[in-house]
């Protein structure tokens, strides 16, 4: 799998699997006196050189964040602004993530030898911690989007108290908080009085008037999306977005994701493959703006994006630390997804030539887009670029009948009719919504997102999920709905163009340098 | 037939393939078929070796192991993403499939593909 080569041309052409270790000396490159226990990256470490090389990796990553602004040359003290929300699901690289959290600026301040470990200088010995408050540890209960999965909740708790440290403070949420106004409410979201309206997966919003369980809204929007990469990445977006506005209703500069070079290599090459490649150099460093008045800008930092998987494994191996979180990619839950293959990809990679692995995410901090962008999406709240419906439009076909009448045997997707069909590709040039032409989520979404919703499939959507879910309306989360009341409410003072649908004509007109000649 | 007894544990939620046990204590033969065939009837006719970390592979796979063997082994050797650990350490040191396994020996799997 890993070759560079065409192995078609030549058996032996196969790229060798390089020794990771090339037998010359066994003695640690750190302390240079112990027999080595670890290689890393071509580097033999000892056990006891092993736990400071993570944590400076962490803190390297971590602390030119924590102040406001970036260090002069002199080293201020660390201090946040805000304060500080931990995610954690239990799995190899959160659960080493928070004991390095903990280890490096809440261990309790009293050693039992009197002596402050790491000098009065230290994070940790400062009078006042890092941040402000304490620490939210947050864990985002997934199991209501696959059914039978069992509830971790109280295995998480476990973890959080095993520290007895005051100043944790576990943070449960449920994936199908998404759609529970008593949590929006809970973190200070608002919604209007239109705020009952829902999206249809032609992405016009209708009012709905029919009320349905947090837990039925989530599985009714998950099994809408057409595809398995698209329920993957709707779960993963709606897990990042509970983390965000709960960060940001605990007045949060900080929040913690537990993402190693290993899966950052794996989120930012299956990223580019679902077309997020514009908000690529958002997986490596990354703010967010809360609504206003709702919280402070939150910067998110992945402070293990220069530790692989295999240290985050071996330092909770050799901390003894639990891992309770749901193993569900050692079963490859939806292995055909993008993410999964992208992971199994990336695995190997990293397994047989380890360096390859940091050059995909040096190379994507690299990367920056063509044009700034104003504007947030309102799914994922990542910036968004502009005029993405307009150049969607123009790229692609997106007339479901040409595409029928072209491809035998191809049904209509079973969520969508044809007549839904038909408002996908209608012009929406001219419109303010009415009951005819309702508001469009589109102009809201980032490129990635339109296709999350609308992407088809040949393939149908994972078995797992409820069946019979009727076609009609379908719940939004519910930041969604307040930022469509937004946009609509603005929309009512100022007639903004909402896409642009091409004839034929300006399509040909676009492509026609691309066009052979009839002869 | 002489053995040498091995302690075996699992990481990682690496476990879950194994009968949901954590810690193995098994007895593995001192010399084994150098095809790492685990069938011990005609040992006799085989070229043999002293038992090693390959052959060990092969016989948690036949013996241990109960469920998916695409997540336990890939080509001869374990997953990607599967450490091991020779008597706590890395066995890219220890010579990976070929470090000789000496009785009382610890060996340890830890799935990595648990992310998050
Ligand atoms: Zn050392
Ligand atoms: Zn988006």
């Amino acid at each position: 799998m890993s070759s560079c080569e065409n192995p078609n041309v030549d058996k032996d052409a196969l790229m060798p699997r390089r020794q990771k270790f090339d037998g010359k000396t066994k003695i640690c490159v750190r302390c240079k006196e112990n027999t080595g226990n670890v290689v890393i990256r071509y580097s033999v470490y000892c056990k006891t050189c092993f736990f400071p090389l993570v944590q400076t990796r962490f803190r390297k990553s971590l602390e030119p964040s924590i102040n406001a602004t970036p260090d002069g040359p002199r080293k201020k003290a660390l201090k946040a602004v805000g304060s500080l929300v931990i995610g954690l699901s239990g799995g190899t690289c959160s659960t080493a993530m928070l004991d390095l959290v903990a280890k490096s600026y809440f261990a309790p301040k009293n050693e039992p030898t009197g002596k402050l470990k790491g000098g009065k200088d230290h994070p940790r010995n400062s009078d006042k911690g890092v941040w402000k408050g304490k620490a939210g540890i947050s864990y985002v209960e997934v199991c209501g989007a696959f059914p039978g999965e069992k509830d971790r909740t109280e295995d998480i708790r476990a973890v959080v108290e095993s520290y007895s440290n005051s100043n944790f403070e576990f943070l449960p949420l449920r994936l199908e908080d998404s759609f529970d106004s008593n949590w929006w409410k809970s973190v200070g979201g608002d919604l209007s009085t239109s705020a009952q309206s829902l999206a249809r997966l032609d992405l016009h919003l209708v009012n709905s008037s029919s009320e349905s369980s947090p837990l039925q809204a989530l599985r009714t929007y998950l099994s809408s999306l057409p595809t398995q990469t698209a329920f993957y990445s709707a779960v993963q977006m709606l897990v990042r977005l509970l983390l965000l506005h709960t960060s940001a209703s605990r007045d949060a500069s900080h929040l913690l994701l537990g993402t190693s070079l290993t899966s950052l290599s794996v989120n930012l090459i299956s990223g580019i493959a679902q077309g997020s490649g514009y908000q690529v150099t958002e997986e490596g460093k990354e703010e967010w703006n809360p609504r206003p008045e709702h919280g402070m800008p939150l910067r998110i930092v992945r402070p293990l994006r220069d530790v692989g998987m295999k240290e985050c494994t071996i330092w909770d191996w050799w901390c003894k630390l639990k891992i309770v979180g749901e193993p569900r990619s050692l079963y490859s839950g939806g292995k055909n997804a993008i993410g999964a293959l992208t992971r199994d990809f990336i695995f190997g990679l990293e397994s047989d030539y380890p360096a390859t692995v940091s050059t995909v995410a040096r190379t994507c901090a690299k990367l920056t887009p063509k044009e700034g962008s104003d504007e947030i999406c309102a799914l994922c709240e990542r910036p968004a670029q502009h005029g993405v419906q307009a150049w969607k439009s123009r790229i692609s076909i997106r007339s479901y009948q040409e595409v029928s009448s072209a491809v035998s045997g191809n049904t209509r997707p079973p969520h969508l009719t044809e007549e839904e069909i038909t408002n996908l590709t209608k012009s929406s040039l001219d419109i303010t919504p009415t009951s005819d032409h309702p508001f469009s989520l589109t102009p809201l979404l980032c490129y990635a997102c339109h296709t999350l919703l609308t992407s088809r499939s040949s393939r149908g959507l994972a078995a797992s999920l409820p069946q019979g879910q009727s076609t009609g309306d379908v719940p939004l989360p519910l930041w969604v709905r307040s930022s469509a009341d937004m946009a609509i409410s603005a929309h009512s003072h100022e007639s903004v163009p909402l896409a642009v649908k091409m004839s034929r004509r300006e399509m040909e007109k676009e492509i026609s340098e691309f066009l052979l000649s009839d002869e | 037939m002489s053995t040498i007894s091995l302690r075996i544990e699992f990481g990682g939620g690496l476990e879950l393939l194994f009968d949901n046990k954590r810690s193995y204590r098994i007895d593995v033969p001192s010399l084994v078929p150098k095809d790492n065939s685990t069938d011990a009837e005609n040992l006799s006719t085989k070229e043999t070796k002293p038992v090693d970390v390959d052959y060990l592979i092969h016989h948690m796979r036949d013996n241990m192991l109960k469920e998916r063997v695409e997540l336990f082994m890939e080509k001869d050797t374990v997953r990607p993403g599967i450490l091991v650990l020779i008597n706590d350490t890395d066995w890219e040191l220890e010579g990976e499939g070929e470090y000789r396994l000496k009785d009382g020996d610890e060996v340890v799997f830890i799935s990595t593909l648990h992310g998050g």
